[in-house]
Order: C-alpha cells, then sequence, then structure tokens
C-alpha cells in the first residue's frame, strides 16, 4: 500500500500525501504536495495543507509533543498518532485516513464520544473511609499502576480492537482503554471499590480474545493484555468462583497488613486505633448524637470536625471543633457517597 | 434576524475544561449549583496535559523546613514583588491541602521511601517542594480531576466554543458560540461564568502551548468590560526543542534541570555558573532564558541557536525512570538519546503571568458574575512564574472562583439573553462565509506570529515594539477581509478566525503594556531600559475597554500587610539547593 506508484512519487524535496477527505455521505483520498522539511512529522504536513490548500480540512490536535492524544489517525493503514509519525520513514506517497472504527465526522475527525459514555460506568476509585489523609503508600505499591496512569487516551488501542472494530459491535466490550482504566484503579494500594461484576458483565473483558494488537498500536507502549487485561482475566474468573479471594484481596489492598507496612521504615500503624478521613460523615457521642463532618485528621487521635445543624430549611456546617476519635460513635464513609453532601449549604 | 440556536441553561458555566476549569467545576458542583463545563477540545486533551515537572505545594516531606511562608516569599521574590501578595499567600498555604485531596481522589505521586509524596528540586524554589509522577505530572493531575468531574456527574460539553460572554445590563446573563463537530450555534443561560480559558502562547511563533491558547475567555471578559492585568508578562521557558524546526518550541521540562541536568555553551562551559553562581541552571525561568540568549547572542550557542542540555551523567537508568517521557521525545521527534547525547534547547514561549484582574479570595473580575481562575486569570505570578506554581494555582483558585461562582448565583435572578447581542455576534461569526476578502486565517495567525516573535518577546526595545504594533493594527484591519472555504461542519479554517481575533485583542494588550513598562523586570527585559524602576515596581498595568478602544491605566500593587513584609526584611535565606 505504501509503494509509491510513478505518478505518485514525489518530487524533489517535497513529500505527496493522500489524505481522506469526506464525511457520512462519503469521500476520497485527495492528493497533496508538501515541500518536506527535516525532521518533519505528518501532523506539520496536516498543517501545512491547511494553511496553502484546502483551510477547511478537520484534524484534531492540540500539544503535537505525543502527551495529548488528539491527533489519531490511521496512516498507511496503522493507528498512529499523527504528531510522532515522521515522514521520511515512509517511501512514496503517505496515506493518511480517519479512524475506522468510530463514526466519521468530516475528513480525519471521528465521533468518538462513545468513549466516554463507557468512562462514566466505570465506579470511581473509592477508598476506604477510614484511611488517614494524608495518604501513606510504599513506592513499589503506586509504582505498579503507573505504567495504567500513562495512557493519554488516544483511543488508537481501541480502533484497533477485533471487537470493537470488525464486529462493529460495541455493546459486548468497553475496549483495551477502559481495561487500562479498570486495571489502574483494580490495582490502585488503597482502593476498595470492586468492579469484577462489571468486568464479567457489561465491560466484557471475555471478550478479548488476546492478539494483543492493542498493545503493539499503544504510542506509551503500555503492555496492555499481558499487564491489564490477562490480569484483569484472572481475578474476574477467580472472583466469580471464589468470593472469599476478592475480600482477601482487597483487604490486603486497603489496609496493608504488618509485615509490609512496618517494611516503611517510621510508619507504624496502630492497632486498634479507628481511621478517619478528611470528609467523612462521622456521629458524635455528643448530647443529641449529632452528624459531623471530618475537617483535618490531627495527630494522636484527635480530629477537627464540622458539625450538622439542622434548622428547619437552613443547615450549616459549624465548627471546626476538636474532638477525640473515641468521641465518635460511627463513621458513615465520604461525604459524597453518604449523599448529604449536595444537599447542605456550606455557609460557614 | 437571528439563525436557530440551542439554550443551555445552568447556574455556573465554566469555559475550560484544563485543571482550574475542572477544580472549579467540581467546586461548584459540590456545592450543590448546576453546572455545565464546556471545552474547545476532547475532554482530558486541555493544556494542562503538558505540564510535566510538578506541583508546588509546602509539604516539607523531603525537607522539613520548608513552610507557607517561605514558599510566598520564593513566589514574591520569583515575580519581583509586582504579584498580589494576597493571592501569593493563599496559594502558599492552600496547596499542600489541594495535593492531598487530589490524592483520595485518586491520584499517585511518586513516593519517598517512608511512603508518603515525593519531592523535587525547581527553578527558585528555596526548598525541594515539587510534588510529581515523573515527568508527567499534569497528565496525572487532568486525568484524576477529569475521573472526579465525571463521578460528580457534571454536564460537559466538548467541542463546544464560546465566543462572547451574554450581558444583561452591567452583569453576566450567559454565554453564546458554536459548536465545533456540526458549526451549530450555542447559547448558555446562566447566573454566572467562570473564565479557565488559559494563556495566550499560540500569539507567539515558538511555543510551547497548545493551538487551544489562544486568549479566547481573557478576550471576552475584556470586550464585556472586564480588566487585564500585566499583559506585558509572558514568560518564556528557557528550555524548548530546537531542532529539527517541526518540533521547534515544545517543552523540555524544568525537572530536567530539576533531577540535575547541566546547560552547556558550545564550548562545554556550565555557563549558568556565571549568571547566577548560588542557583545555577536552578535560577528562575526569566534569567536562565536571558543567559541562554546572552550566549547565542554572543556567539557561543550551539549549531542551531541555543545551548546545550545534558543528563549523560545521570546515567540511563535515572534517565529512563525520572524522565521518561524526554527520553522518548527526543528519541522519537529528534533522533537524539539523551542518555548518550546532549539536548539543544532555546526559549520557548510557554506561560502568560498575565490575564484578568481578579479579586484574591474569590476570582471574582470587575464584571458581576464574571469569574476567573488559573492561567486566565492573573495576579499570583507577578513578573515572572517560578515553575510548579501554575499547577498548584489551578487547584487553589480553580476551587475558590468555583465556590464563589456557586455562592454568587444563589443570591441573584438569572439574567435575560438579549437577542440583538446573539444576532451581533452570529454576524461576526459568519463573516468569513460571506466575506468577499481574500486573506486567509492561518496566513494571518502566521504573520502575527512572526511579527510578535521579533518586535514583543524575550529581548524587546521601543522600536521594535512601536513597529509590532504598527503591524498588529494592520492585521486587525485586515481580518475583517478573511475569507474561509467550505462549510460549518467541523471547519478548522472558520475556527482559527474568530480565534484570531481574540488573538489579535490580547497582542494589542502586551505590546502596549511593553511600551508602557519602560525598564526590565522579571519576564520584561527592556534592551532600552536595562535596569528595575523602583517607581514602576510599585504599579501594575491594566488594559481595558473604553467603548471598543484599548485603554491602559496603573494601579498600585497592593501593599503587604507588615507581619507578611517582615519576611523580606530579613537576609534572604541561603540554603544550598540540594539535588535528589
Amino acid at each position: 500500500m505504501a509503494v509509491a506508484s510513478a505518478k505518485g512519487a514525489p518530487a524533489n524535496g517535497s513529500v505527496a500525501l493522500q489524505v481522506f477527505r469526506g464525511d457520512p455521505a462519503g469521500g476520497a483520498e485527495e492528493r497533496f504536495e508538501v515541500p518536506m522539511q527535516e525532521g518533519m512529522v505528518v501532523l506539520d504536513a496536516i498543517h501545512y495543507i491547511q494553511a496553502h490548500f484546502a483551510p477547511d480540512l478537520a484534524c484534531r490536535w492540540n500539544c503535537k509533543a505525543a502527551k495529548c492524544g488528539s491527533c489519531s489517525a490511521e496512516v498507511n493503514g496503522r493507528p498512529r498518532l499523527m504528531c510522532k509519525t515522521r515522514v521520511d520513514e515512509f517511501d512514496g506517497e503517505i496515506h493518511v485516513w480517519p479512524m475506522k472504527a468510530f463514526p466519521l465526522i468530516k475528513d480525519l475527525v471521528t465521533d468518538v464520544s462513545w468513549n466516554y459514555k463507557v468512562n462514566r460506568e466505570i465506579p470511581p476509585f473509592r477508598p476506604s473511609p477510614n484511611e488517614a489523609v494524608p495518604y501513606r503508600m510504599a513506592a513499589e505499591d503506586v509504582e505498579r499502576i503507573y505504567e495504567f496512569r500513562k495512557c493519554i487516551e488516544c483511543f488508537l488501542c481501541q480502533d484497533v480492537c477485533h471487537v470493537l472494530r470488525n464486529h462493529d459491535d460495541k455493546s459486548l466490550y468497553y475496549g483495551p482503554r477502559y481495561m487500562v482504566r479498570i486495571a489502574g484503579l483494580e490495582m490502585h494500594p488503597l482502593d476498595t471499590q470492586r468492579r469484577t461484576g462489571l468486568l464479567h458483565g457489561k465491560a466484557g473483558v471475555g471478550m478479548c480474545n488476546i492478539t494483543k494488537c492493542c498493545q503493539e498500536v499503544c504510542p506509551e507502549h503500555i503492555k496492555i493484555t499481558d499487564n491489564a487485561i490477562i490480569p484483569l482475566k484472572e481475578r474476574t474468573a477467580t472472583d466469580s468462583y471464589d468470593p472469599i479471594a476478592w475480600v482477601a484481596r482487597k483487604i490486603r489492598g486497603g489496609v496493608p497488613p504488618e509485615p509490609e507496612a512496618a517494611a516503611i521504615p517510621g510508619f507504624v500503624p496502630k492497632a486498634g486505633v479507628q481511621r478517619f478521613a478528611v470528609q467523612d460523615v462521622v456521629r458524635l457521642r455528643a448530647r443529641g448524637r449529632p452528624l459531623a463532618r471530618v475537617g483535618r485528621v490531627l495527630a494522636d487521635g484527635w480530629l477537627e470536625v464540622w458539625v450538622l445543624q439542622m434548622g428547619g430549611v437552613t443547615q450549616r456546617w459549624r465548627g471546626p471543633k476538636t474532638v477525640r476519635a473515641t468521641d465518635i460513635v460511627s463513621n458513615y464513609g465520604p461525604l459524597d457517597d453518604v449523599g448529604i453532601g449536595s444537599k447542605i449549604r456550606d455557609q460557614d | 434576524m437571528t439563525e436557530t440556536y440551542e439554550t443551555h441553561t445552568c447556574d455556573v458555566l465554566v469555559i475550560g475544561a484544563g485543571g482550574a476549569g475542572m477544580r472549579a467545576a467540581i467546586e461548584a458542583a459540590g456545592d450543590g449549583a448546576s453546572v455545565i463545563l464546556v471545552c474547545k477540545s476532547l475532554l482530558g486533551k486541555a493544556h494542562t496535559v503538558m505540564a510535566e515537572g510538578g506541583i508546588a505545594a509546602a509539604l516539607g516531606n523531603v525537607d522539613p523546613q520548608d513552610s507557607w511562608e517561605t514558599h510566598f516569599q520564593d513566589t514574591m521574590r520569583g515575580g519581583q514583588l509586582i504579584n498580589n501578595w494576597r493571592m501569593a499567600e493563599l496559594h502558599a498555604r492552600e496547596s499542600p491541602d489541594r495535593v492531598y485531596e487530589l490524592e483520595t481522589w485518586g491520584a499517585i505521586f511518586d513516593r519517598t521511601p517512608d511512603g508518603r509524596i515525593m519531592q523535587r528540586p525547581f527553578g527558585a524554589h528555596t526548598w525541594r517542594r515539587l510534588c510529581h509522577v515523573g515527568d508527567r505530572t499534569g497528565l496525572e493531575m487532568i486525568r484524576t480531576l477529569q475521573d472526579r468531574t465525571v463521578a460528580l456527574g457534571v454536564e460537559v460539553l466538548m467541542e463546544v466554543t464560546v465566543t462572547r460572554l451574554l450581558k444583561d445590563g452591567h452583569r453576566i446573563a450567559g454565554a453564546f458560540g458554536y459548536n465545533r463537530v456540526d458549526g451549530q450555534f450555542v447559547a448558555f443561560r446562566s447566573k454566572a461564568v467562570v473564565i479557565a480559558t488559559g494563556g495566550w502562547g499560540r500569539i507567539f511563533k515558538v511555543t510551547s502551548n497548545s493551538w487551544e491558547g489562544t486568549g479566547d475567555g481573557v478576550g471576552m471578559g475584556y470586550e464585556a468590560g472586564a480588566e487585564v492585568l500585566d499583559p506585558e508578562m509572558v514568560q518564556f521557558h528557557p528550555t524548548g526543542m530546537l531542532w529539527p524546526p517541526g518540533v521547534r518550541g515544545i517543552l523540555v521540562t524544568e525537572a530536567v534541570r530539576g533531577e540535575g541536568g547541566y546547560l552547556k555553551n558550545k564550548d562545554g562551559q556550565r555557563f549558568m555558573l556565571e549568571y547566577d553562581p548560588k542557583k545555577k541552571e536552578l535560577s528562575s525561568r526569566d534569567v536562565v532564558a536571558r543567559a541562554i540568549h546572552k550566549e547565542v547572542e554572543q556567539g557561543r550557542g550551539s549549531p542551531h541557536g541555543g545551548a546545550y542540555l545534558e543528563v549523560m551523567h545521570l546515567g540511563a537508568d535515572t534517565i529512563k525512570k525520572k524522565l521518561p517521557s524526554m527520553y522518548e521525545q527526543f528519541l522519537r521527534l529528534a533522533d537524539v538519546d539523551i542518555t548518550r547525547e546532549p539536548m539543544e534547547v532555546a526559549p520557548t514561549i510557554h506561560y502568560a503571568m498575565g490575564g484578568l484582574w481578579v479579586e484574591p479570595e474569590t476570582g471574582a473580575t470587575t464584571v458581576p458574575g464574571l469569574f476567573a481562575a488559573g492561567e486566565a486569570a492573573a495576579g499570583l505570578h507577578g513578573a515572572n512564574r517560578l515553575g510548579g506554581n501554575s499547577l498548584s494555582d489551578l487547584l487553589v483558585f480553580g476551587r475558590r472562583a468555583g465556590a464563589a461562582a456557586a455562592t454568587y448565583q444563589r443570591d441573584v435572578t438569572r439574567g435575560n439573553l438579549h437577542e440583538r447581542q446573539i444576532a451581533e455576534e452570529q454576524e461576526l461569526l459568519l463573516k468569513p462565509f460571506q466575506s468577499e476578502g481574500k486573506e486567509n486565517p492561518y496566513l494571518l495567525q502566521q504573520e502575527l506570529q512572526t511579527a510578535m516573535q521579533e518586535g514583543a518577546s524575550l529581548a524587546r526595545d521601543e522600536r521594535g515594539l512601536r513597529a509590532c504594533l504598527k503591524k498588529v493594527l494592520e492585521l486587525q484591519r485586515r481580518i475583517e477581509m478573511v475569507h474561509v472555504p467550505g462549510s460549518r461542519r467541523y471547519n478548522p479554517g472558520w475556527h482559527t478566525t474568530r480565534d484570531l481575533r481574540f488573538m489579535l485583542t490580547i497582542a494589542e494588550a502586551i505590546v502596549r503594556a511593553a511600551l508602557e513598562r519602560k525598564e526590565s523586570r522579571g519576564a520584561h527585559w527592556r534592551l532600552d531600559y536595562l535596569e528595575k524602576d523602583a517607581k514602576l515596581g510599585r504599579v501594575n498595568y491594566i488594559a481595558y475597554s473604553d467603548s471598543g478602544r484599548m485603554r491602559l491605566k496603573t494601579r498600585p500593587v497592593p501593599e503587604m500587610p507588615h507581619e507578611l513584609s517582615r519576611l523580606f526584611g530579613e537576609p534572604e535565606p541561603l540554603p544550598a539547593q540540594k539535588t535528589a
């Protein structure tokens, strides 16, 4: 495909591009010749075309430094970031097409909104309600998920995924990008949320047949299949047949057991002390058993709290008040989860 | 006569979905306001993603001596004391909490051996202060805020450009713009608007900014009657990529120097030892940028007119672990293996210290109902911003603006949208399709970039600035003659035309204020006035619109209360800058 025909061979000092132009009604390649510059990338050529030949040529881009993942396209049939694809790596004409797995909007721009819809369905990070802030986490525990956090959401993996691309059925599988996102959440050392049911069901981790195409095109070199999808498949299988394993893993992940914690110098969790996080909703032992939210976690078992006062239609948080952790009867977890946050006006 | 448009109604409209915009939306939504967040690109692509080095916050995890007072002093000194002291104080006091808060939303940072957040040294920060994750801190931050925004159910409209603020009387009633995808018009009826549209690096030719940095929000605010503070203060990042031409301007993070990189001239001298023997490579950005400029001017530059930045002595493993995206960026785009060869770097336009004038506590502008935060707002950074202070700026003041907007909207009724304003804006937007002119929006933008790069960049003088102003005013006339072909469906030529109007307004403000500030201070370097002028050090320049004409005025720099100003009375603290 990349072989240049005699007609397509670029003149000296210029490069020829065949750029797809069109909209949902139809379209075809259009040929442009662009002067060659040292170190030129495909996106430079597209910009040149916009400025000199076709001002309305549609393409997405932002940073031009392979950090934002906007300029995804198919260059000579391969999903690439245009800002990272050097023109001089090809002989002859360069064919630039939009991503095929998503509905076309115009020219090189596709409608990727489905990805954002899927993203909203994934339960967010949920730390244990008793986790003290600031967090303590061992370097090796967080480094495990660095790889997943590197994702720039270019959706090239989604574009190349057989389930999403060939079967054109996006109801069966969330796609590699969201396996990476879920892996990052599941392996976060302080996360307590359970997502294996989702993985097994709607997210459809079972649909992946491990062809590893996604990890081949990843511009961030994330080992999507090896490090995200396969471990998630294993996890889902284990949890479906052995619920105790999930509990055990989450406890290990959420509250590090003694030996691990002791390995962090200077960090010795006190046994038996209840743990609180900023924004937790708690009930106090005081008269009337008022509700309060945690403002700050102080040293030696002291907390700063804001006490909820309800008077007719107005509700307000009064504080800060310093209390002992032992003055707290129960902890209902983060304000957002408890759900009274949005209904209460913070008037102080 | 107006064309059809769809109308969205909300309490708070946040324009811009970078760090500041998302943080504002999170806060306003958490306070119970109905929020719509609009952005020009897809969600999560904003320029915040490009921030590499880290978030400055005096946690004292690595250097326990650090405190908010020291951070405050560093920020004020860096800004050459024309900053708003109250903003600098709030910023220094609140940024640690904002960082910890990010962690509770799922962000991860590099750790110290005892499991706390790791901090690295950075230019002109007294202590090791930057919380980071490798060299992709901005990505971590934007992804975390994005996840939080989504989890809170904030309505996000992607690829929508807002081009005009709508007013009812003297206060904000909403905004108007278009959907980039289908070109349809969109109106917003909202009680408060938060501008979080970032900076305007795209006005210059060599910049680290993405295409979005066109100053829209500040331009709109200016047109709606808000004041633009310190427009002349434009920051050069000392180290942008230089070769090949296609990558010119792309950022080389300051973390390269933070991790121990050396700057050398063509003779192999570490020239920063002469320009700033104490802080060396980690001097403030204005100083390092000028040093590179001077080396080149005196014939000691690298082949393409810059300096060499070396990290080879750190060892390949450290480089790949601490600076992975720099390693990848140079290998891929410039065929340079930074574990074996030096990088070639030159200053690049990076950040606008100027922006809309805001009240320190609330981010409120002078227009009722209009708030601003992040790079679009001004005051915190004064004449020069320290590395790492922008990310903390976004969090601290994004939150404050969001909270203030949510509070404001409770006490006001919804304003009315006036058809006349909408009709005017539609006419302006549709003009390039109907125009008989021959001007090309891209080439006009390139002309502006070239003119600003030549006349109003790192080294300025009266003659260059005058010529530049003339060019900007000429372009303001010629933009009326722009013609774009095609339909309104995803038409970048059309989009560029409207952006260009804002760029021309901001460019005029930059040049006019730069002409007036007849001194050298921070990022503003006048070759014809090389010294600081104590009198000018007590004022900020403000550009404002006087029935369509740009005017300039000065306002005294707010005076620090004694308990803060006494911090500067003592001799400068002299802790040796430690490197990790």
